[in-house]
């Protein structure tokens, strides 16, 4: 297996007035491709901070972050925007779908940037989304959606620009446990069958347990445990 | 992202916030207005004195008098002063100061009208004469001047339009034309009547010059041998004088006779006078003035200057015209800063209405740029949303302008046609106008958008995706 991320000594500081808070103080791991990892921890710990590292939204205070071996910490915010929408797609707790937008608009908006051709991005957005079971649904704008329907379009969404590696902060936390197996089994077939990496945040041990094949715990910033699960 | 999806994005984003965005437009429109309303006002009034002055056919003339070392040519035009005080005091001082430049000549004769009309790009030459007459009609008379007109000047300038009766037939017809304020005077009620009835011009004239019945001049001295002659001529037409600063050619005045017979007068008058007053006659010089028309009015330049080398005085009213140009553009600075004051204050409306949206939207901003939309992207969409506002604004704007424009000059041609005046459009909308308004509009609106679009860009992603 080849290595997909790994991280030295990362740390995020953030000034708040005077104080300075640790919200990673030296994490090193390193993420297989085709593992499923989650981030556990209470709120607080890092997991997020260490995601949105990963993700592109922010940058590292120190150590290093590659991915598909470059170093994130050394991008410019346009190699950082290019990487977001090519080596990643992120899945949010709060789904974060542009309200005016239809579905398909709003899985069809991160081929845009993308550049990906009118034509060509509709079709696949249609595709993708009668895959994850919303072919009814795609001209609906999110709040004619339920919770479970909204975060499906945000996978969908995630899964336009065909990244490696899928991102997911919370993405059970605003659904009902009906709802959150559904997702999860949604993210569970694309890492089994489509090869995709995930990386998920959550404060649920027990789901992370169930799904995941290692979880890795912070706590204030480091790493405090590191499990291998029995492959279920 | 191609530009067509960052404007597909953009309108879509405008359409979200209807009334928002009409509003800013509105602002946008009402400040466009303004600016292309005073800049067509400024354009207008142009027009409206460029075309006086096209109509008073003096775009191809240049006028030659004497020669001066000062340009003092419409001066003298004006005045009829030969030189002027320490006008010989001048010349010797210009000989001295260059001695190569040509002698200054006053030669205004029929050779020198046969030299100037040899020149390239010269149509005619002819004096301009104004004779002093006596005209006698029924059994009143008034002493005025008499104009000599060239054939030529048919259908030109002020004779374009010949109120009531026709021109005149030829150089040596005894016939004659009015001002309308002459005929007036003759006739208050009915000045049309006068068409083909005898208007009798009489001047002073040497011995039996003039071939009517001579008669002495009372107040002459007996051994000039002073004698009047008197003339009848047809009143053929009456035209109406131009009034004002564009009265025309010097042609114009209360008689005209053809330009042969006024030639004719001005003859023996001049022989009377160098018999009674030597010293008041230029020797070898008969007219006071000689007209050049040019071919094309851009000739007019560079025939004035070939007429100063040769030692004349010159003037054009392209001279003038040049100065009223100057002063236009200086009108038309000034009109579109008053304009300007309503577009800064809608410019101003941009950045808010901009700024909102942006403070509105900071979550999908943050979408944006976690799926994948760069710093550019962002900045792309707010910039075309501005200019998309400022073209909408644009238009409707020239729109708004031309209305009112409208609607101003009725009551302004109202007003003027009440006091007596010649209604015109005081606002002119010349295609130029109409592009570089919306051009200037999208400008502004890029400009003011500008600081919003950065802000919008520069929005860090975690922060903007924690918004509410």
């Amino acid at each position: 297996m080849t290595t997909l991320l790994e991280t030295r000594d990362l740390k995020k500081h953030y000034r708040m007035g005077t104080s300075t808070v640790r919200a990673l103080d030296g994490v090193s791991l390193s993420v297989e491709q085709g593992e499923f990892v989650a981030l556990l921890g209470t709120s607080g710990s890092g997991k997020s901070t260490l995601l949105n590292l990963v993700a592109g939204l922010d940058r590292p205070t120190e150590g290093s972050l590659r991915i598909f071996d470059q170093d994130l910490s050394q991008m410019s915010s346009a190699e950082l925007s290019v990487h977001r929408r090519r080596n990643v797609g992120i899945i949010f707790q709060s789904f974060n779908l542009v309200s005016t937008m239809t579905a398909r608009e709003n899985v069809t908006l991160a081929m845009m940037f993308a550049g990906v051709a009118r034509a060509e991005r509709d079709t696949a957005a249609a595709e993708l989304l009668s895959s994850i079971g919303l072919a009814e649904r795609q001209q609906h704008r999110p709040r004619e959606l339920s919770g479970g329907e909204q975060q499906r379009v945000a996978i969908a969404r995630a899964l336009s620009n065909k990244p490696h590696l899928l991102l997911a902060d919370e993405p059970t936390g605003n659904l009902d446990s009906h709802t959150s197996r559904d997702i999860m089994t949604i993210l569970k077939t694309l890492n089994e069958q489509e090869g995709k990496t995930v990386i998920m945040v959550t404060h649920d041990a027990q789901l992370a347990r169930a799904y995941a094949h290692r979880t890795i715990t912070l706590l204030d910033g480091v790493v405090v445990d590191e499990q291998r699960e029995p492959r279920a | 992202m191609t530009f067509r999806d960052t404007l597909d994005l953009a309108l879509r984003n405008l359409g979200e916030a209807k009334l928002r965005t009409s509003l800013t437009t509105l602002g946008v429109s009402i400040g466009i207005a303004s600016l292309a309303g005073m800049v067509s006002l400024g354009v207008g009034l142009q027009d409206q004195f460029v075309s006086r002055f096209t109509k008073s056919g003096l775009f191809d003339t240049v006028s030659v008098t004497p020669g001066q070392d000062l340009p003092g040519g419409l001066a003298r035009m004006a005045f009829g002063g030969r030189g002027g005080f320490g006008a010989r005091r001048r010349a010797e001082r210009a000989a001295k100061a260059s001695p190569e430049a040509a002698p200054l000549r006053s030669d205004l004769n029929d050779e020198t009208i046969k030299e100037l009309a040899s020149m390239t790009n010269v149509r005619e030459v002819y004096p301009s004469i104004r004779v002093p007459v006596e005209a006698r009609f029924g059994g009143e008379s008034e002493g005025t001047l008499a104009s000599g007109v060239p054939m030529s000047a048919k259908d030109q300038g002020s004779f374009q339009a010949i109120t009531y009766g026709r021109f005149l037939s030829s150089d040596t017809a005894d016939e004659c034309l009015l001002s309308l304020d002459m005929a007036k005077r003759i006739d208050e009620a009915n000045p049309q009547s006068l068409i083909g009835k005898e208007l009798t011009l009489g001047h002073g004239a040497l011995g039996n010059g003039g071939g009517g019945p001579a008669q002495p001049v009372p107040g002459a001295m007996p051994s000039a041998n002073a004698s009047r002659v008197d003339k009848s001529f047809t009143i053929v037409g009456i035209i109406e004088r131009e009034t004002g600063p564009f009265a025309g050619p010097a042609t114009i005045s209360g008689v005209m006779i053809p330009l042969g017979r006024a030639r004719e007068i001005l003859l023996a008058t001049r022989a009377l006078t160098q018999t009674l007053a030597p010293d008041r006659v230029v020797a070898n010089a008969p007219y006071n003035q000689l007209i050049v028309k040019v071919q094309h009015p851009q000739n007019v330049q560079d025939v004035e200057e070939q007429i100063r080398k040769k030692g004349f005085s010159a003037f054009s009213l392209n001279d003038a015209l040049q100065g009223a140009k100057r002063a236009f553009i200086l009108l038309d600075i000034v009109l579109s800063l008053i304009g300007s004051i309503a577009l800064a204050v809608s410019s101003l409306g941009i950045v808010n209405t901009m700024v909102m949206s942006i403070l509105e939207r900071t979550r999908e901003i943050g979408i944006m740029k976690a799926i994948g939309g760069s710093d550019g992207d962002i900045r792309k969409i707010f910039l075309i949303e501005a200019s998309a506002i400022g073209f909408l604004g644009g238009i409707s704007g020239v729109v708004l302008g031309w209305i009112v424009g409208r609607i101003v000059n009725l009551g302004a041609n109202i007003y003027i046609q009440n006091q007596g005046g010649t209604p015109g459009n005081l606002f002119s909308l010349p295609p130029w106008l109409i592009g570089g308004a919306i051009a200037f509009s999208i400008t502004i609106s890029l400009i003011a958008g500008s600081y919003p679009a950065a802000r919008a860009a520069r929005l860090d992603p975690i922060r903007a995706l924690r918004h509410d």
